[in-house]
């Protein structure tokens, strides 16, 4: 039975709106953003060109390169060990379903804590420097490859595995062929998201424990009072985690060409 | 057809899709389509598969529209190819589709008596109605069991009297019986005879099996391959009421399906 | 449950408190706590109602944010369903907007909206809206055609179509995107009172930690913990009895865990 003909923008003139709407729609939001801090006062919402004036001058003094690195450079090892980490465990614990099952609940549980909720116990036994933002974003990262490699290691077919077994594949031919092929989508998923994440983790992490960073910077102008600074930072931040997820999707779609379309509601 | 008005005329029908990419001109799937159903007629359609059955019966129903040709229905024009599309046609024409399309959310009687409940017509008198088909089809007992829990036949069945319910004048079906099992088919068969003894209605039913176009019609059509056309039309004279354990062994049946099937090739 | 398993797991857990009261020797107490400062502390802050106190204010910002932020979030898609226009302009704001890392909007949210509830709910309810408007947004647009088609041809009309079939089938999307941003909520009111707050199991850690109080931290994370514990059973009750009409597919019914 053929779908019901909806009046889907399938036809030309009202394409053609779209591309406009959008446009329209964001120069509707710069000139509101204007207006709202004429009306608001600059200290409670500063306007577009007083933001995009203090992230200038950060870019001229060095300071916004200096703690963009930090963030960055946070974000990016707590991504390595957290990621490998995590990616690593679920074919460990495939080797043992008994193990697994056992341990579920206690997993559900550490899955659920918000991992900020342990910054401060980072703080207190690591200090306010670097090392307490890599394990924060280390803990964020580990727990979302393994949900992802898990997910992937239990969908693994256990009819190939069997056909395998009766082909006479060895156990590390196994492995190679099924096991990894059949988790590679679930960990490029995990990765996808685990990225962005580990950047504004950083961020969030240094909110609470830190001297330079652009999280540091934004939560020290809260402190100052100073909104133009919160506001540029934020708008620097978001950038810059938008820019990541627009790069992650273009390499996706080239290294996992061979799927048909998944239908995986990544949130 | 020597009926004084039909119910359903259908004049020159042509369809095709839009072209895909790369192709010049899209295939003809209907091409000058001719025939008419007479009230109360239980009409049979017999076509290879992919002969564009499905197509015609969506076009009849409203659901898609048609490149050429003329419908008409109880003497009203329906424009199949200008025009925006009704589907059902105002509730007359009842559809019967080959997926029972039950809503799974929606347990057993919920789902026989959506239509009525959309039409705003559940009254007592249309439960009683719901209840008889229920029980000549065999389904009392199971009104709150959800279509998961359901067998297939069964499902069929609900999707059968769900149609039959609200009383359309005209049903179209589609290969109703043809993803289940032998057995059941022809128990299902049985039923939907039986259903229609007790209130005739017109009846389009298109099939790929020969023996069950010419076991269940009045009259059958036989359809060319693509682009569909009517290329035959035999009168079946098996009386009624049938014993489809029977009919098969019946005179002129076996006759019939061999010339109905040469027809086919 | 079979007994295998709840013993396994009873063994995990002993070992886990072991593994614990080992770190606390070696490291100290001061460090680590440990496992019966643990209770005592749990006993007397609960006895003397500051445990609840806390808790009740992070939970009543996490509830707040996630009807505040999860009721537009879930009815919007619905909306938009009939203005296939405006959700083709709006649809690339929407995924930068989820793109957009709420928490590192905290700041700005308290600077806004001061030290109280507000900044929370706020910062729960950014995180919330998206989760369930993205996961609503996928189910209205799995509607099975086949079905709509059934239904206009037996007489129904758009909001009927809208009420009985879209709704029903986008409410299995609609809750996983609930399921998941349950304990987010929890967990961004925590951050929200980390960043700044009087009150609050995020202000019980952040207190323990300046006074170097361990044991106070430990107390405050295992509530933490046991909340969203309760939070996951709750919702996968829920979700049982709201999708009691799907078959239970032996794969499906596998792996989900909270985050």
């Amino acid at each position: 039975m053929t779908a019901v003909a909806k009046a889907l923008p399938g036809r030309r003139s009202l394409r053609a709106w779209i591309p406009a709407g959008r446009v329209a729609l964001a120069v509707a939001f710069f000139a509101l953003w204007q207006m709202g801090s004429e009306m608001l006062g600059k200290e409670w919402l500063p306007g577009p060109v007083l933001t995009c004036e203090r992230i200038w001058s950060l870019v001229m003094t060095g300071q916004l390169a200096r703690d963009t690195l930090v963030t960055f450079g946070e974000a990016a090892l707590g991504m390595a060990i957290g990621g490998i980490g995590g990616a690593l465990l679920p074919f460990l614990l495939r080797l043992s379903p008994r193990l697994m099952k056992a341990l579920e609940p206690f997993l559900m549980a550490a899955f659920g804590v918000p991992k900020l909720a342990l910054a401060p116990l980072f703080i207190l036994w690591l200090g306010i420097g670097m090392p307490t933002k890599v394990v924060f974003v280390a803990s964020i990262v580990f727990f979302l490859m393994f949900y992802n490699g898990m997910a992937g290691v239990l969908s693994i077919d256990p009819r190939l595995v069997a056909m395998a077994r009766v082909a006479g594949a060895k156990h590390w031919v196994i492995s190679r062929e099924i096991v990894w092929n059949t988790t590679m989508p679930f960990l490029f998923a995990g990765l996808k998201i685990a990225l962005p994440r580990s950047l504004s983790g950083a961020v969030v992490g240094e909110f609470i424990a830190a001297d330079a960073g652009l999280g540091w910077y934004i939560n020290n102008s809260r402190s100052l009072n100073d909104t133009t600074g919160v506001l540029a930072g934020v708008v620097v931040v978001t950038t810059l985690v938008i820019l990541v997820n627009a790069a992650l999707q273009k390499t996706q779609v080239r290294a996992l060409a061979w799927r048909p379309m998944s239908r995986d509601m990544t949130i | 057809m020597n009926a004084a008005s039909p119910t359903l005329e259908v004049r020159s029908l042509a369809k095709r899709f839009p072209p895909r990419n790369g192709q010049a001109e899209a295939p003809w799937i209907l091409a000058d389509l001719d025939f008419s159903v007479a009230t109360d007629e239980f009409l049979t359609m017999v076509g290879p598969s992919g002969a564009g059955k499905t197509t015609l019966l969506n076009i009849i129903a409203q659901v898609d529209a048609a490149s050429g040709g003329e419908i008409t229905f109880r003497g009203e024009a329906m424009n199949p190819v200008s025009g925006t599309l009704k589907p059902g046609w105002g509730c007359q024409i009842g559809y019967v589709t080959q997926d029972d399309n039950l809503l799974p959310w929606r347990t057993l009687i919920d789902n026989v008596t959506f239509p009525l409940r959309v039409q705003g017509r559940l009254d007592d008198a249309a439960m009683e109605r719901v209840t008889t088909l229920m029980r000549t089809v065999n389904l009392v007992g199971f009104e709150r069991y959800y279509p998961h829990e359901l067998s297939g036949g069964m499902r069929k069945r609900a999707s059968l009297i769900r149609t039959l319910a609200y009383d359309p004048p005209i049903i179209l079906m589609d290969e109703p019986f043809g993803a289940v099992d032998a057995q059941t088919r022809t128990a299902l068969q049985q039923d939907l005879l039986r259903l229609w003894n007790l209130g005739r209605k017109t009846i389009i039913f298109v099939t790929h099996d020969i023996g069950e176009a010419i076991a269940l019609g009045d009259r059958c059509l036989v359809l060319s391959r693509s682009p569909a056309k009517v290329v035959a039309e035999h009168r079946i004279t098996i009386k009624r009421p049938r014993d489809l354990s029977n009919v098969y062994k019946l005179e002129g049946f076996g006759d019939l399906y061999e010339l109905v099937r040469k027809e086919l090739l | 449950m079979n007994l295998r398993l709840t013993t396994d797991r009873i063994v995990i857990f002993v070992v886990l408190i072991a593994f614990w009261q080992l770190c606390s020797l070696e490291f100290g107490q001061h460090w680590f706590s440990s496992p019966l400062k643990f209770v005592d502390k749990f006993v007397e802050l609960g006895l003397n109602g500051e445990i609840v106190f806390h808790m009740t204010y992070t939970v009543k910002a996490a509830i707040f944010g996630f009807l505040v932020g999860g009721i537009p979030g879930a009815l919007l898609p619905f909306v938009l369903r009939r203005l296939p226009v405006v959700n083709a302009i709006l649809d690339p704001y929407f995924i930068a907007g989820y793109g957009v890392p709420k928490l590192a909007l905290a700041p700005l949210f308290v600077l806004w909206f001061g030290i109280d509830l507000e900044p929370k709910v706020a910062l729960v309810a950014s995180i919330v809206s998206f989760l369930v408007f993205f996961s609503t947004m996928a189910g209205v647009q799995s509607v099975n055609a086949q079905f709509v088609s059934m239904a206009r041809v037996a007489g129904a009309n758009e909001s009927h179509i809208a009420r009985h079939i879209v709704w029903p089938g986008a409410i299995p999307y609609s809750f996983a995107g609930f399921r998941i941003a349950a304990p987010y909520s929890i967990g961004a009111a925590v951050v929200g009172e980390l960043i700044s707050s009087n009150r609050g199991l995020g202000y019980m850690i952040q207190a323990g930690a300046t006074d170097f109080d361990t044991t106070t931290v430990f107390v405050s994370l295992g509530t933490l913990t046991m909340i969203v514990v309760l939070v996951n059973i709750c919702v996968a009750h829920a979700e049982r009895w709201l999708l009691r009409w799907r078959p239970r597919t032996g794969a499906g019914a596998a792996w989900v865990p909270g985050a």
